[in-house]
């Protein structure tokens, strides 16, 4: 498997996520202890780390979704947990969020699901545009056949993509993807893997991608950080975290490669 | 994962507990419920209205559940006046039958009925669906995607069961009347007219306005508590199963506290 | 997929419109049946007792609901005011002598209020008159006419007894009794007073037992004045007999009014009942039944007096009813008598 080749396009003097000291618990389940991270402009930043660490808990405290119990998390300049309603909406509309299990809306088409976000963010447009915008991104992601079927018709993979052209519809600056490989064929990892980087190139979007899947990681990350015991534990490009002695690094190394 | 976000607190500032553990939980959740409800309200009056989401649900709920409710009606109708005959007889007051049933009907039957079929039909379906958007992060996906969910989903479900239940209670209620109608029929050769005019003779605008706001009072319970129960939802499968199930079983038994209440005030209106 | 849209939002707007049809359909019949659109006018009536007469109540008026009770409030000491809501267009149908009288809807309704409507002379009614109310029953009216007629009953069973025994006594006075036109004529008056106070007897005792039942209905008079059920009971027994010791006189007046009509006829009937001294036995029984029947009722109004519920009226005759009995010790009693014995000192402690 091939490391990526980095990105020469990542401003390192434009943060567009920043996070210092950031706790998070559940009842009396410390899952994050004080995290930093910045992620700069063109950069596909991976979070690394065992299922239960709270790397889903990271990305859904940058999107709004949770609120973190201290520290600060600003993105875009905006501090999140200070926004009002309205405001998180607007910072929202920037933030692309790819799910773990494509949270497709069942009831609706494939065309209705991307629509969804255009009719009510994009009321400019005019049905010609929205249906022109609709094709693009399905082209984008390759599945312009599937527009007129039901999610429940599409196989895990086309699902996982027809979730990334939702996001893209609005042509955010941030994507974040949560575990974008879990429960795919490595063939399908693999085409999704390079769907990330194409976003990156095509859309110009900084990108945080969670996942426990080395592979993924080496192919899509700029930088990778390891999310061990609530706190980032090593920082650097692929290689450079697993040069790492720490056991609990190699051991997540051996567990993925070994096994 | 627990990513219950109703339940802050940190390491440091551990909570104790006001009362016991589980009383505090009924309260967390008496709280949470009354949350639900005041947010319902409030959002129901502010932009943007999804009118198309509105109407899909009014189509599911109203229009979908017709057939259904429409022949339990008409058979619980027939029923319900075969079975009042005999103690009617009793008197040599069978002529009563059409004022009887008319009182029945309009008065608890129609509203009740309607209520418990649609809450078995409609508030399973809700808190299904909303428990499998909630599990699959789809509830999530929308609020990431700015859209406000509970205006989408809760808003437009909770509304379409409160303006759907009485019309479908409408119908029950003629379909119900018309099935008591075939049974007066055969048995007392009463003709529709007079069938008709006795129904409305045994009965006030006070019972056709109650029956009204009952189901109102109704399907917006339904709603509620489907929604509640969906949206809330714990993760994974099971937690859809165990969505559905409660929405059912909280949703009657609801109905039949407030339908207990609502003919405790109606009847102290009428002694006026 | 728009067209779809389309398609469903017509079909709800379809099924609203037809599930409001139903409501404002049912509003309407029913507008138009409860008549609360039509204009009424109010009439007041004070009763006594309304014995448990509700707000919403019907008010009838030859068989015909008119309106309804609209409210219901006490009045001066311990009387009740019922206002009464009738319909506009009934109103020049009831006079201002109507009468208004509580009664039931049947035999497990409720209760209403009854409008007789006076005579053709007086005006019409106008809107917040008071009508007179009719109690149903008035006890006291009802005892003085029994006493009355067993009084006549009595002085009847008299004139008869010298009546007969004259008849009897042998065949010289026979061709007396047969040419004395004037003692023909007596006989019929005597047999015509005996049939109307019989007649009359009969109406007082309906009534009367119509009370005593009324008396054993819950809540009614009989809490107050009945809490004991042996007094109810005798009571009723009374009733009984005395609608028994009724029905025996009018059948012997029946008899004698049959003899009379033989004796009156000219034709063979004469020489039969010259000639047929059974008939004179027959009528020698009869009246001696007669005499039975009368003593028989007097013992049943006896009975009644002692009543502690009826002893207000009697207690003022009470003596002189003693002596007229001992005045006239020697009757006997053909039958034994089945009255039950009252104790007044057991009744006079309630």
């Amino acid at each position: 498997m091939e490391a990526k080749e980095i990105n020469p396009n990542i401003d390192r003097n434009e943060k567009v996520i920043s996070i210092r000291g950031l706790k998070k618990a559940f009842d009396d389940f410390e899952v994050l202890k004080g995290v930093d991270l910045d992620l700069f402009k063109g950069e596909n930043l991976v979070v690394l780390g065992r299922s239960g660490t709270g790397k889903s808990v990271l990305i859904k405290i940058i999107s709004g979704l949770l609120q973190a119990d201290e520290g600060s998390v600003n993105v875009l300049g905006r501090e999140v947990g200070a926004l009002k309603p309205r405001e998180l909406d607007a910072l929202r509309l920037k933030i692309g969020f790819s799910f773990q299990n494509s949270a497709l809306y069942d009831s609706m088409t494939v065309r209705e699901n991307l629509e969804f976000p255009l009719i009510r963010h994009a009321k400019h447009m005019t049905e010609a545009e929205r249906e022109d915008t609709i094709q693009y991104v399905l082209e984008a992601v390759g599945l312009l056949q599937a527009i007129n079927q039901m999610p429940s018709e599409l196989s895990g993979g086309q699902r996982k993509r027809i979730g990334i052209a939702r996001t893209l519809i609005l042509k955010p600056d941030i994507m974040l993807y949560d575990e974008p490989t879990a429960g795919l064929d490595p063939i399908t990892c693999i085409e999704i893997n390079s769907l990330i980087n194409e976003v990156q190139e095509k859309f110009n979007t900084s990108s945080i991608i969670i996942t426990h899947d080395l592979t993924c990681a080496r192919a899509v990350g700029d930088r990778i950080v390891m999310l061990l015991d609530g706190q980032f534990q090593r920082e650097g490009t692929f290689d450079e975290v697993f040069e790492s002695n720490d056991e609990r690094v190699q051991s997540f190394y051996n567990y993925n490669f070994i096994d | 994962m627990d990513l219950d976000k109703n339940k802050p607190g940190t390491a440091s500032s551990r909570r104790r507990y006001v009362t016991t553990r589980r009383l505090d939980r009924i309260f967390v959740e008496l709280a949470n419920v009354y949350r639900f409800n005041a947010r319902f309200f409030k959002e129901v009056w502010l932009p943007p209205y999804e009118f198309k989401e509105i109407i899909r649900q009014c189509y599911e709920i109203g229009v979908r559940s017709l057939p259904l409710i429409s022949l339990t009606g008409f058979i619980i109708g027939i029923v319900f006046t075969n079975q009042s005959r005999p103690s009617l007889a009793d008197f040599g007051a069978t002529s009563l039958l059409p004022a009887l049933i008319s009182v029945a009907i309009i008065r608890a039957i129609g509203p009740l009925v309607t209520a418990l079929i649609a809450a078995g039909r409609v508030g399973s379906a809700i808190g299904a669906e909303l428990g499998s958007m909630r599990v699959t992060e789809q509830i999530d996906a929308m609020e990431v995607s700015a859209t406000n969910p509970f205006k989408f989903l809760v808003v437009s479900r909770v509304l379409a069961t409160t303006l759907m239940i009485p019309a479908l209670t409408m119908f029950t209620t003629l379909v119900s009347l018309l099935g008591g109608y075939l049974n007066v029929h055969q048995n007392e050769l009463t003709s529709l007219s007079v069938f008709f005019y006795q129904v409305f003779d045994a009965i006030t605008f006070l019972d056709i306005i109650a029956s009204s706001v009952k189901s109102v009072i109704f399907g917006y319970t339904i709603g509620m508590v489907g929604c509640y129960k969906g949206y809330n939802s714990s993760k994974g499968t099971e937690g859809v199963g165990k969505a559905a199930n409660s929405s059912v079983v909280t949703a009657m038994f609801l109905i039949f506290i407030e339908e207990l209440l609502i003919m405790q005030v109606i009847n102290t209106i009428r002694a006026f | 997929m728009s067209s779809a849209d389309n398609k469903r939002t017509v079909i709800v707007g379809i099924f609203t419109f037809l599930a409001i049809v139903i409501l404002v359909a049912g509003i309407f019949m029913l507008a138009g049946q409860q008549k609360r659109l039509i204009s009424t006018v109010t009439l007041t009536a004070i009763f006594d007792d309304v014995a448990g007469l509700r707000t919403g109540n019907n008010v009838w008026f030859s068989g015909v609901k008119i309106g309804t009770i609209k409210s219901i409030n006490l009045y001066g000491d311990s009387q009740v005011e019922v206002v009464m809501n009738i319909e506009e267009k009934v109103q020049q149908y009831i006079r201002k002598n109507a009468t208004a009288r509580i009664s039931s809807e049947s035999f497990i309704g409720n209760k209403n209020i009854v409008i007789d409507g006076g005579t053709q002379s007086a005006a019409p009614i106008e809107d917040g008159d008071r009508i007179t109310a009719v109690s149903p029953l008035n006890t006291d009216d009802l005892m003085e006419k029994l006493q009355q007629n067993n009084e006549n009953l009595v002085a009847i069973t008299g004139d008869f007894k010298q009546l007969t025994s004259r008849l009897v006594k042998g065949e010289g006075t026979v061709g007396a009794l047969l040419t004395d036109t004037t003692m023909a004529q007596d006989f019929r008056n005597v047999v015509a007073n005996l049939q109307r106070t019989t007649q009359s007897t009969v109406t007082a005792s309906n009534s009367l037992s119509a009370f005593t039942s009324k008396l054993n209905s819950p809540g009614g008079l009989a809490n107050q004045l009945a809490t004991d059920k042996e007094v109810f009971q005798q009571l009723k027994n009374s009733m009984t007999q005395l609608e028994e010791a009724t029905a025996s006189t009018s059948e012997i007046t029946e008899n004698l009014r049959t003899a009379s009509s033989r004796l009156n006829n000219s034709n063979n009937a004469v020489g039969v009942l010259l000639n047929d001294p059974k008939f004179a036995r027959q009528l020698q029984s009869t009246m001696q039944n007669l005499e039975t029947g009368t003593e028989k009722l007097d013992q049943n109004m006896e009975a009644l007096q002692s009543n502690f519920l009826l002893r207000g009226f009697f207690r003022k005759q009470a003596k002189e009813q003693a002596r007229q009995q001992q005045n006239q010790p020697a009757q006997q009693p053909v039958q034994p008598t089945d009255t039950i014995q009252f104790k007044p000192s057991i009744l006079q402690k309630n």
